[in-house]
């Protein structure tokens, strides 16, 4: 942990340094430096942006070859990359958003990244020229697959319907640097919306509109959105959604599908085996790297890579942690492992809509009165047992998670635990649940029918141990199922647990499952101060008050006894002590997110 | 009567063939074996969609177009149909010869497996060879040496690996025989009392299985264990661990002594001229090996090079066997020619050992050869040279090759002792012994070819269901096989991939037990196949 501070402390520093010497950044690398990468599942497509290619296998080694407006580092802050560009709010009403791309920044076959290349992020990104929604698309109609589409221009974004969908056609400057994007909704993530190029528009117009020269290409490209030519949006769209799909290192006239413009690119890539990348010599489109060659192995099993990784052929892996492979690591010489917390965190959830004993329906319309057993329900859970009994073995350094809005290596979550009142619930305090009981007049034991992952050994222990910590005041009734995700929110429930999984540090992240009106809100919460919180927080730009907002809609929660948190799923990281430089991050890329810190002694 | 009517009464002989028993029972197995499997693939489908929840990911999912993307997926694998109507969905296009798409990353699974099958197949191919004829082989030992402590001894070892979990094995092979193996090749020496170990339990095991007197199988034990502990010093002390290799006074000895053992087995010793002949072609070996080396024929090998140099001493050794002539020289010329493919492998193995020292200092090797998971060494993609190439893939696969020998060799050796004892108590065996026939001829030609007959209705069989992987073994040694692909597709709930599995392997299954019934009518006279 303490090598984690210090690699923190480091990539402050670098990012502070870089926004300094931007223009300065040269190349770093070392020679005959390769560093071997253990990743559980292959990449199996170049455009992550895809409704199927959006998977962390595609995002991690994305990261390493294409370069971003911004990045998470392991605080989860957003940290901007003004190497590559510059993303800018020039104003809120209406909102419009300066993408500006730093010179010199290229592709790896030596074209120039331009706005070209945003508008056809863009355009990709929002559907807005897509004619059918993906309930029209043609699919094969046995099969089910996404086919070309013949006729309808359909871009098979993965995030159509969110705010990047509510925009006008950008205007581009003329020397192609600057893009100005309007959106007809605000949105406060305009950071995380759109925060790259995508793919490369020159290679997606050579491919699609059968043209030789780049520029040619490039510009076709841009003359098509432009004047939304039909013809050749229908197959710009099919390549884009369709032709980055690759499994192994393409034919000779394919190459240019694994042009990028990040760090590193592509020399090797062997089905189900590995891939190799190798630091680009002209890159000057962020923080420079010092490893020469990363090698990603694809080692799906946990223990399989820890025993790799002690035979020295990988230097570093992040397996699924268990005990077992904690033991095993530990034992390994010259190994140094971490442990830490994964952007999934679990949670017990009450239903309030189902005539159950969470529902003010029960009491007759009292609300308070549910409000109590919910209350009661939550005070009587201890969550530090379940962290001493199921967690701790993995992080020792678990800790009950208190929020319902941050994570706990979120910067913010200190200042939030603080003032949401979760301080008295998740102790274990059965008398206090039954206090509260007695005062509100709500004769126990009372049934809970709970619902869960039947199978996932860890829930089953849980629901043991729940149910062991609430006898006598709540009778946990065994509701356990393997297809539990689609019983969510089925009245016949009452509470259940599951992970969420975070993707993104967005403020609005969790506004579908807290807002009255949210599409996976499944308990029937419904609190209009939190709508109305939501929506003040939907338009505020300022960090800070966001921040302050947050913090509200999580008392709100605490207040009405929501439900209550428990714990962050405990990771595993670990590595050859001779590397240095190796820190994970909550979310995706985890260990990837600091690759240019990476150092490795160079071979002989 | 005109011949035109002649010829109309007489059987048309295309048809004669289309209707003859043999065919008539290949298309009806055929015909159920369809039936079968289009019945199974309904049950396996409303299994498999039955096994989970495809959207289970997305559920836990807070990305902002949660709903969109679940409708995405709903719509895709159409989810939002009845299961039966889905199969026929599925049925349809799988008659087309479309399996459909995984549906995470949109690859076709035709692809998939293609890919899967080709590493399942590059794993399994070699170690069900090499499990079939080590099983063979200690099987029938083990019945010649009925109720003796080799006997015992083989009978106790097989039921303790058939037993040994295989995920056990694997993790172990890897601990033992890939991470300490590469730690005592940092500083190749064997401790006094190792040294010693290795020596008795090489003695005992000899001793055991050389069968006779006390006096001799001692004898017998005593010098195969010293033997044992002088070879392994003397590699300890000309440091033959870091820089192996054979030079021509082994190849020598080990030709001379694969001619004795292939004499022995094929012709007996009593057949001079076949004794001869195998004898030739060791000496053959040796002279080659100083003629390969001063005319550096080795540095420009390849695949196809070697493959051409194999099939040469093997035709050269026909020929030998042919020249020494007298009444059986088919017989030598058989032996002669087995001796020649084992020589030639004496002096690709010695060439192959002089890349092993260049191989191990590479950076990317970096003096850790064998490896515990992949198929070949990232760092050493660029690479064009044959011998580091083979180097390469040998270091990778004989981890993943020994585990399965392990695991299935005990099933193997169990059939051929059960069939070999049964064969050698029937009475053509003891009027064979009784005309007076050497026990070799016995043995070889009249017990072992029948004792095989069995094996042969098993072995198809095995061969077909290892298509569908070694679920175990592929995903501890990180091969991306068959059984792999199905665990993944199972937990993902992918169910065209799925499907194309079990399609595939249920096929194979099919043409494997045909292949078993129809192999035993031609091998065993008294059994006949009817229509």
């Amino acid at each position: 942990m303490k090598l984690g501070n210090l690699g923190k402390g480091i990539a402050v520093a670098a990012a502070g340094a870089l926004a300094l010497s931007a223009c300065t950044a040269q190349s770093e690398i070392v020679e005959n430096t390769t560093i071997s990468v253990a990743w559980n599942q292959p990449l199996y497509s170049f455009n992550s942006s895809t409704s199927s290619g959006n998977a962390t296998a595609n995002a991690v080694i994305l990261y390493l070859t294409q370069q971003s407006f911004n990045y998470y580092n392991s605080d989860l802050e957003l940290v901007d990359n003004e190497a590559f560009g510059t993303m800018e709010l020039v104003s809120e009403e209406p909102q419009t958003v300066k993408y500006t791309v730093a010179d010199d920044v290229t592709w790896s076959d030596g074209v120039a990244v331009d706005a070209v290349d945003l508008l056809l992020n863009w355009a990709a990104l929002s559907g807005y020229y897509n004619e059918v929604t993906f309930a029209d698309v043609d699919f094969d109609e046995e099969t089910g697959a996404v086919t070309p589409q013949s006729d309808v221009i359909y871009f098979d974004s993965v995030v159509a319907g969110t705010a990047i969908s509510d925009t006008e056609v950008p205007d581009v400057s003329d020397d192609m640097k600057e893009m100005d994007l309007t959106y007809t909704v605000q949105t406060i993530d305009w950071q995380l919306n759109m925060t790259g190029a995508g793919v490369p528009a020159h290679v997606v117009g050579q491919r699609a509109l059968g043209i030789e020269d780049p520029e040619e290409a490039k510009t076709a490209v841009y003359d098509a959105i432009m004047n939304e030519d039909h013809d050749a949006l229908v197959k710009i769209a099919n390549v884009w959604n369709l032709d980055f799909d690759i499994v192994e290192m393409p034919a000779e006239e394919d190459l240019n599908l694994l042009v990028g413009n990040g760090a590193y690119e592509v020399t090797e890539f062997v089905q189900d085996e590995y891939i190799t990348l190798v630091a680009r010599e002209d890159y000057s489109a962020g923080p420079a790297p010092s490893v020469e060659t990363i090698t990603v192995r694809w080692i799906p099993d946990a223990l399989a890579a820890v025993q790799a990784l002690q035979n020295g052929e990988v230097d570093l892996i992040q397996p699924q942690a268990t005990a077992d492979i904690l033991e095993a690591l530990n034992a390994i010489d010259g190994v140094t492992v971490e442990t830490n917390d994964e952007a999934v965190y679990e949670h017990i959830d009450l239903n309030m809509a189902n005539g159950g004993p969470f529902d003010p329906a029960t009491y007759g319309g009292d609300a308070e009165t549910a409000k109590a057993v919910r209350q009661a329900f939550i005070t009587g859970i201890d969550q530090q047992e379940i962290i001493d009994k199921l967690i701790a073995p993995l992080n020792p350094e678990a800790a009950p998670l208190q929020s319902q809005q941050f994570l706990a290596s979120d910067s913010n979550y200190a200042a939030a635990v603080e003032s949401n009142g979760s301080d008295q619930y998740g102790q274990g305090d059965l008398e206090g649940a039954k206090a509260i009981l007695d005062a509100a007049g709500v004769e126990y034991p009372i049934d809970v029918n709970v619902l869960y992952a039947l199978g996932n050994t860890r829930r089953e222990q849980e629901f043991v141990i729940y149910q062991e910590q609430l006898a006598g005041v709540f009778n946990l009734i065994d509701g356990g199922n393997e297809s539990w995700g689609s019983l969510l929110g089925t009245p016949e429930y009452d509470a259940w647990f599951f992970g969420w999984q975070s993707t993104s540090t967005s403020p609005l992240g969790n506004e579908g499952i807290f807002r009255s009106d949210g599409g996976s809100n499944f308990t029937g919460y419904a609190n209009d101060t939190v709508d109305a919180l939501y929506d003040e927080l939907g338009s505020e730009f300022d960090v800070e008050a966001q921040v302050e907002l947050q913090k509200q809609i999580d008392a709100e929660l605490w207040a009405d006894a929501y439900g209550i948190t428990v714990f962050q799923f405990p990771g595993v990281t670990a590595h050859d002590s001779e590397m240095t430089g190796v820190d994970t991050s909550a979310l995706s890329p985890t260990i990837f997110w600091n690759y240019w810190e990476w150092g490795i002694p160079a071979a002989e | 009567m005109s011949t035109t009517d002649v010829a109309a009464k007489k059987p048309n002989p295309v048809m004669v063939w289309l209707f003859s028993p043999m065919n008539r029972f290949v298309a009806r197995r055929l015909l159920i074996a369809t039936a079968v499997l289009l019945a199974s693939t309904f049950l396996f489908f409303i299994l498999a969609a039955n096994a989970g929840d495809p959207l289970e990911d997305l559920r836990a999912s807070n990305q902002r177009n949660r709903e969109e993307l679940i409708a995405a997926r709903t719509a895709e694998l159409n989810l939002d149909q009845p299961v039966v109507l889905r199969y026929f969905y599925w049925l349809f296009a799988a008659l087309q010869g479309d399996l459909g798409n995984d549906y995470r990353t949109g690859q076709p699974v035709g692809e998939m497996i293609q890919q899967a099958s080709g590493q399942t197949f590059k794993l399994i191919g070699f170690s069900s060879i090499a499990a079939i004829v080590l099983g063979v082989s200690i099987g029938i030992i083990s019945a010649l040496r009925q109720y003796t402590g080799f006997d015992y001894g083989v009978t106790v070892v097989n039921f303790l690996m058939y037993s040994l979990p295989s995920f056990w094995v694997a993790v172990l092979l890897k601990q033992w025989g890939a991470i300490g193996f590469n730690d005592f090749l940092a500083d190749p020496t064997i401790p006094i009392v190792a040294l010693i170990l290795i020596g008795l339990v090489v003695g005992v095991v000899i001793g055991a299985a050389v069968g006779g007197k006390w006096r001799s199988r001692l004898i017998a034990g005593g010098i195969a264990g010293g033997v044992t502990i002088a070879v392994l010093e003397t590699m300890v002390l000309t440091d033959w661990f870091t820089d192996p290799s054979l030079g021509p006074i082994v190849i020598a000895i080990l030709g001379a002594g694969f001619a004795a053992i292939v004499t022995f087995l094929t012709a007996g010793f009593a057949n001079k001229r076949a004794l001869y002949a195998t004898m030739t072609m060791a000496a053959l070996g040796v002279v080659l090996y100083f003629v390969f080396d001063l005319a550096g024929i080795w540095l420009y090998t390849g695949g196809v090079a070697v493959f051409g140099q194999l099939v040469a001493f093997i035709v050269a050794g026909y020929v030998v066997g042919l020249l020494f002539g007298g009444p059986d020289k088919k017989v030598s010329a058989l032996g002669a020619a087995l001796t020649g493919g084992l020589v030639y492998g004496l002096l690709w193995l010695d060439n192959l050992m002089s890349y092993w020292l260049p191989y191990n200092q590479t950076s990317a090797i970096n003096g850790r050869p064998i490896a515990t998971v992949g198929s070949s060494t990232p760092e050493l993609a660029g690479n064009t040279n044959y011998w580091v190439g083979v180097l390469d893939t040998y270091t990778h696969l004989i981890l993943p090759i020994v585990a399965i020998i392990l695991i299935s060799l005990a099933g193997y050796t169990r059939y051929m002792r059960g069939s070999m004892l049964e064969v050698m108590n029937l009475d053509f065996i003891r009027t064979a012994r009784a005309k007076g026939m050497p026990e070799r001829t016995v043995v070889m030609r009249h017990g072992f070819r029948n004792a095989l007959l069995p094996l042969a209705t098993i072995i198809p069989l095995d061969l077909a269901s290892l298509v569908g992987g070694a679920v175990i073994t592929e995903t501890v040694f990180g091969w991306n096989g068959m059984g792999r692909l199905f665990i993944e597709a199972l937990r993902e709930v992918n169910i065209n991939v799925m499907m194309g599995y079990y399609l595939v392997i249920g096929i194979f299954l099919i043409v494997g037990n045909l292949v078993a019934d129809l192999l035993y009518a031609v091998l065993d006279p008294r059994i006949r196949v009817e229509g």
